[in-house]
C-alpha cells in the first residue's frame, strides 16, 4: 500500500514537472511571440535561435548543460533543475513556433480593433493573442506531452562520474524498484503511469475538441493575413526542422495559405538585399557565439588532453557513421509500417476512431520506461535467435519505438488532406492497391513523408541516445552495442570524461545541423515543386 | 448660445484629409493629393472600383497608416494614431469568437476608465440600438453574418465616436439582410442619442451610396485621386426604385470608368 501511494506521488510529480514545464514554455512563449512581432530584429534572432535549437536533439548536450547546474547551483535544486531543463528543451520550440506563427497570423482586421480601442500590452494579449492563439497551442500539445515524457528516465536519474543524482518521479522511483527487483512494484508503476497518460491523452482530446469550437475564427472571417511569415520561407523550414508532425503540418499549411493570399498590408521590405545580409550576420554572430562557447569550453580542458581529442576523432565520426547507419533502419522500417497502417486508418472512418486515440496514449507512454520490461521478457528468446545481433536489434527497437508514431501521424495527415478528386480519379482507372500507391497516394502525401521522414531522425536519437550503452538494464544485464557516437557520449559522460562529452556533441551537433539544413530542406523543396498537391482540409 | 452654435458652423470639419500621398513600401503607388472632408451632420460616401484604395484610405483617416504626406484632422488637431473617437468597421466582419455578443461590444470600452457595471448596460444599450435585444448571450458562431455586422457595429457605438469609418460594411451579407441593416443604419447614426457628428462610409454599391449619403467622392485613376465630388440633394426617405433616384445613378455611373494609369 505504501509503495502504491509512493508510486502515485512519483507519478504525480513527474506529470506536474512536465506540465508544470509545458505552462511555463506557454507563457513565455507569448511575450516571445508578442515581441517578435513588434520588433523585425528580436523576431529575426528569436527564430533563428528555434531554427537551430530545434535541429539538435538537445539530449546529446545534456551532459554539459548537468555540469553547469550541478556544478554552479549544486545540491537537490541543482538535479531539479537539470532535469526540468532537459525536459523543457524537449517541450518547447514546438510550443514556442505555434505561438509565433498564430501571433503572427492574428488577422489585421482584429489588431486593428484592439488599436482603435487603445489597448494596452496586457488587454491586447489577454483579449486578442492569447484566445487567438489556443487551437495552436492545443495541438502542438499532443507532441510535446509525449516529447516531455520520453526523457523523464534519464533527467530523473543520471550518472556523471562516480555520482548519481537523482530527483523524485516516476523516473528515479522505477530506477530504484528495478534496482531491487521488486517486480510487483514495478508493474504496479507502469500501471499508475498508463492510467494517468490515458487520462492526460482524454483530457486533452476534450480539450482540444472545445478549444477548436470555441476559439478558431469563423469560416467567413477575414483571411487577410498580417504580413507574411519572417525570414525566408521560414514556415517551411521550420516545418521540416520542428520535431513533430502536428505542428509541422500545421506551419506548412499556414505557409501555403499565406502564399495564397498575396492580398497583404503589412509594409513590405523595400531593401531586401539589406535584409539578407543582416540575416547573415545575424546567422554569422550566434554561429560565433556557439563556436566561441564550444571552444571555450574545450580549452578550459587541459591542453595535453586536446592531443586526445583529436586522436579520437576519427572514431568518433566512425560512431557517428554507424549511427547515421542505424537512422536509417529505423526510418526504412518506421516508413513501411506507417504508410500501410496510415493508409488503412485514414480510409477506415471505424477503426481511425479507435486506433487514433490509442496511438496517442502509446506514443505519450515514455518508451524508455517500459523497454527494459520488454528487453526482460523477450531477450532469451530473440538471443536464442539472433546471437550477437540481439543488443543491435534491441537498440534499433528502441529507436523505432520512439519515433515511429511521428512518421505515422505525418502520412496519416497527408492522406486525410489528399483532395477527394484523386480519390475519385483512382476509382475511375481502377488502379490496383500498388498502382493506386505508387501513383497518386505516396507522390500527393508526399511533403509529409519528408516532415515524417525529418521528425523521425531527430527523435531517433534520442532513442539511440539512451539504447546504445543502458548499464544494468536489468540486474547485472547491460544493453550496448559495437561501437556509436551516441555510446561514446554516454560512456564519457558515465565516467566523467566531460571534455570528449562535450566534444562528441559538438561535432554531432555541427553534423545534424549542417544534415537538416542542407538535406532536409532541399528535400522539402523538392516536395513543394514537385508533388504539391492543391492544400486539402487540415485538422489538427 | 446663440453664439456657440454661430462658431461651430464657422469651422464645421470633424474629420479632415488634407494632401494625402501615400504608396506601399513596394513602391504601390496608391494615392496622390487626395482631399477630403466630413462635415458635422453628414453622411459622407467613397466610391471608386476595386483595389484603388478605398480600404487603404479609410485605414490613413483613423490613423493606422501613416500618411507619406499630407495631414489627418480630428476636430482640428492632427490625428497621429488610431483613437476611440473614430471607430473603423471593417469590410470582413470582425468579430471576436471566443467572447459573447455582450463582451465583443464591451471590448471597446475596456481601454477606458469603466467599471464593469457601466461597462454591461453600455453594451446592452449598443445592442438594442442595432436591434439585437435579448441576444447579449449568443457567440458569433451561433450568430448570422447580419447580426455579427451588427454586433460589430454596436462595438464601435459602444466607444462613443465623433466619426464612424465604415469599409463596405455590407459586402459580405446577402441583399436581403444588407437592405434591412442599409434602413436602419442611417436612422441608428443620426438619432442625436449619440455623440456621432459624421459618418465616412466607403462602398462600390452605388445604389446603396446614393442611398445613404449626403456627398460622394469619387476616387480613380493610378495612383488614386478625386476625380469627383456630388453632393446629393435627394430628400429622405430615398426610393431606390424612382426615377429621379435613377437619373442620379446614371450621373454617378457615367464617373466610374475603369482606372486609368497617369505618368
Ligand atoms: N501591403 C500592401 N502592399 C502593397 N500593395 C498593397 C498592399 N495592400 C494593398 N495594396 C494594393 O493597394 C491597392 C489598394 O488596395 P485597397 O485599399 O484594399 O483597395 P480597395 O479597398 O479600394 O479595394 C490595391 O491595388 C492593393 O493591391
Ligand atoms: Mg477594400
Amino acid at each position: 500500500m505504501a509503495a502504491i501511494i509512493l508510486i502515485t506521488l512519483a507519478v504525480l510529480a513527474t506529470v506536474a514537472r512536465v506540465i508544470g514545464l509545458i505552462i511555463l514554455s506557454i507563457i513565455a512563449g507569448w511575450f516571445l511571440a508578442y515581441a517578435s512581432i513588434k520588433s523585425k530584429f528580436f523576431e529575426n534572432i528569436y527564430i533563428i535561435l528555434i531554427e537551430i535549437f530545434e535541429s539538435v536533439p538537445v539530449i546529446t548536450f545534456f551532459p554539459i548543460v548537468l555540469i553547469i547546474f550541478i556544478t554552479r547551483i549544486g545540491g537537490p535544486l541543482g538535479v531539479e533543475l537539470a532535469a526540468d531543463f532537459l525536459v523543457f528543451t524537449a517541450v518547447v520550440w514546438n510550443i514556442w513556433m505555434g505561438e509565433y506563427q498564430a501571433f503572427k497570423t492574428v488577422p489585421r482586421e482584429m489588431v486593428e480593433v484592439v488599436e482603435n480601442s487603445r489597448f494596452g500590452l496586457f488587454a491586447k494579449l489577454r483579449y486578442l493573442y492569447i484566445p487567438f492563439s489556443v487551437p495552436r497551442i492545443t495541438a502542438n500539445l499532443f507532441p510535446s506531452i509525449s516529447d516531455g515524457f520520453f526523457y523523464i528516465t534519464v533527467s530523473e536519474v543520471f550518472e556523471v562520474g562516480v555520482h548519481t543524482y537523482q530527483t523524485f518521479g516516476i523516473g528515479s522511483v522505477l530506477d530504484t524498484f528495478v534496482a531491487d527487483g521488486q517486480l510487483f512494484n514495478i508493474e504496479m508503476a507502469l500501471l499508475i503511469m498508463g492510467i494517468a497518460i490515458v487520462a492526460i491523452i482524454v483530457v486533452l482530446r476534450e480539450f482540444s475538441k472545445y478549444a477548436v469550437g470555441r476559439y478558431t475564427l469563423d469560416t467567413d472571417a477575414p483571411v487577410m493575413k498580417r504580413g507574411r511569415l519572417n525570414i525566408r520561407e521560414t514556415a517551411r523550414v521550420f516545418a521540416v526542422l520542428s520535431k513533430n508532425p502536428l505542428t509541422r503540418l500545421a506551419r506548412y499549411y499556414k505557409y501555403r495559405e499565406a502564399d495564397k493570399h498575396e492580398e497583404t498590408y503589412e509594409k513590405k521590405e523595400k531593401k531586401r538585399k539589406i535584409y539578407k545580409y543582416i540575416y547573415a550576420a545575424i546567422g554569422i554572430i550566434i554561429l560565433a557565439a556557439v563556436l566561441y562557447g564550444a571552444v571555450s569550453l574545450i580549452t578550459s580542458v587541459k591542453l595535453s588532453e586536446w592531443g586526445v581529442l583529436i586522436g579520437k576523432t576519427p572514431s568518433l565520426l566512425t560512431g557517428l557513421g554507424y549511427d547515421y547507419i542505424r537512422v536509417g533502419t529505423i526510418l526504412v522500417i518506421s516508413m513501411a509500417i506507417a504508410i500501410f497502417l496510415g493508409y488503412y486508418l485514414a480510409v477506415n472512418r471505424r477503426a481511425e476512431k479507435y486506433w487514433i486515440p490509442i496511438i496517442q496514449s502509446l506514443s505519450a507512454y515514455p518508451a524508455p520506461i517500459y523497454f527494459p520490461f520488454l528487453f526482460i521478457l523477450t531477450e532469451p528468446f530473440i538471443f536464442g535467435i539472433f546471437g550477437v545481433f540481439t543488443n543491435e536489434l534491441y537498440v534499433l527497437s528502441l529507436g523505432f519505438i520512439s519515433t515511429f508514431y511521428y512518421v505515422f501521424y505525418s502520412f496519416w495527415m497527408g492522406v486525410k488532406a489528399m483532395p477527394s478528386e484523386y480519390w475519385e480519379v483512382t476509382r475511375n482507372l481502377k488502379l490496383g492497391y500498388f498502382k493506386k500507391m505508387r501513383k497518386v497516394v505516396i507522390p500527393s502525401t508526399f511533403p509529409y513523408l519528408i516532415s515524417g521522414i525529418s521528425s523521425t531522425i531527430n527523435s531517433a536519437w534520442g532513442g539511440l541516445m539512451i539504447g546504445e550503452y543502458w548499464p544494468d538494464i536489468y540486474g547485472t544485464h547491460s544493453l550496448t552495442v559495437h561501437a556509436g557516437l551516441m555510446k561514446t557520449i554516454d560512456i564519457a559522460t558515465a565516467t566523467g570524461d566531460i571534455a570528449l562529452a562535450a566534444w562528441g556533441s559538438l561535432i554531432f551537433g555541427i553534423i545534424v545541423a549542417v544534415y537538416s539544413v542542407l538535406f532536409t530542406r532541399k528535400m522539402m523543396d523538392l516536395a513543394q515543386k514537385k508533388y504539391v498537391a492543391e492544400e486539402g482540409v487540415y485538422s489538427a | 448660445m446663440e453664439a456657440e452654435i454661430k462658431n461651430e458652423n464657422v469651422s464645421n470639419s470633424v474629420l479632415e484629409a488634407d494632401g494625402i500621398y501615400f504608396s506601399y513600401d513596394n513602391g504601390y503607388d496608391v494615392f496622390e493629393n487626395i482631399n477630403i472632408r466630413a462635415d458635422s451632420g453628414k453622411f459622407i460616401a467613397i466610391i471608386g472600383p476595386s483595389g484603388i484604395g478605398k480600404s487603404t484610405l479609410l485605414r490613413i483617416i483613423g490613423g493606422f497608416l501613416k500618411p507619406d504626406k499630407g495631414i489627418v484632422k480630428l476636430m482640428g488637431k492632427t490625428l497621429h494614431e488610431p483613437t476611440p473617437e473614430v471607430a473603423l468597421i471593417h469590410q470582413s466582419i470582425v468579430t471576436f469568437p471566443w467572447m459573447d455578443a455582450q463582451e465583443n461590444v464591451m471590448l471597446s470600452m475596456k481601454a477606458k476608465d469603466m467599471s464593469r457595471d457601466e461597462m454591461e448596460s453600455k453594451a446592452k444599450e449598443a445592442l438594442s440600438r442595432v436591434g439585437l435585444d435579448g441576444f447579449e448571450d449568443l457567440y458569433p458562431k451561433e450568430m448570422s453574418g447580419g447580426m455579427r455586422q451588427r454586433v460589430a457595429i454596436a462595438r464601435a457605438f459602444a466607444a462613443d465616436p465623433y466619426v464612424f469609418l465604415m469599409d463596405e460594411p455590407f459586402a459580405h451579407l446577402d441583399e436581403l439582410t444588407a437592405e434591412g441593416l442599409r434602413q436602419d443604419i442611417y436612422n441608428i447614426l443620426f438619432s442625436g442619442e449619440t455623440p456621432l457628428k459624421s459618418v465616412i462610409m466607403v462602398s462600390h454599391n452605388l445604389t446603396e451610396v446614393l442611398e445613404l449619403a449626403d456627398e460622394i467622392y469619387i476616387l480613380n485613376n493610378i495612383p488614386a485621386t478625386v476625380v469627383g465630388k456630388v453632393e446629393v440633394t435627394m430628400p429622405r426617405p430615398r426610393n431606390p426604385r424612382s426615377d429621379n433616384f435613377n437619373a442620379n445613378l446614371d450621373a454617378l455611373y457615367s464617373y466610374l470608368t475603369p482606372p486609368r494609369k497617369k505618368k
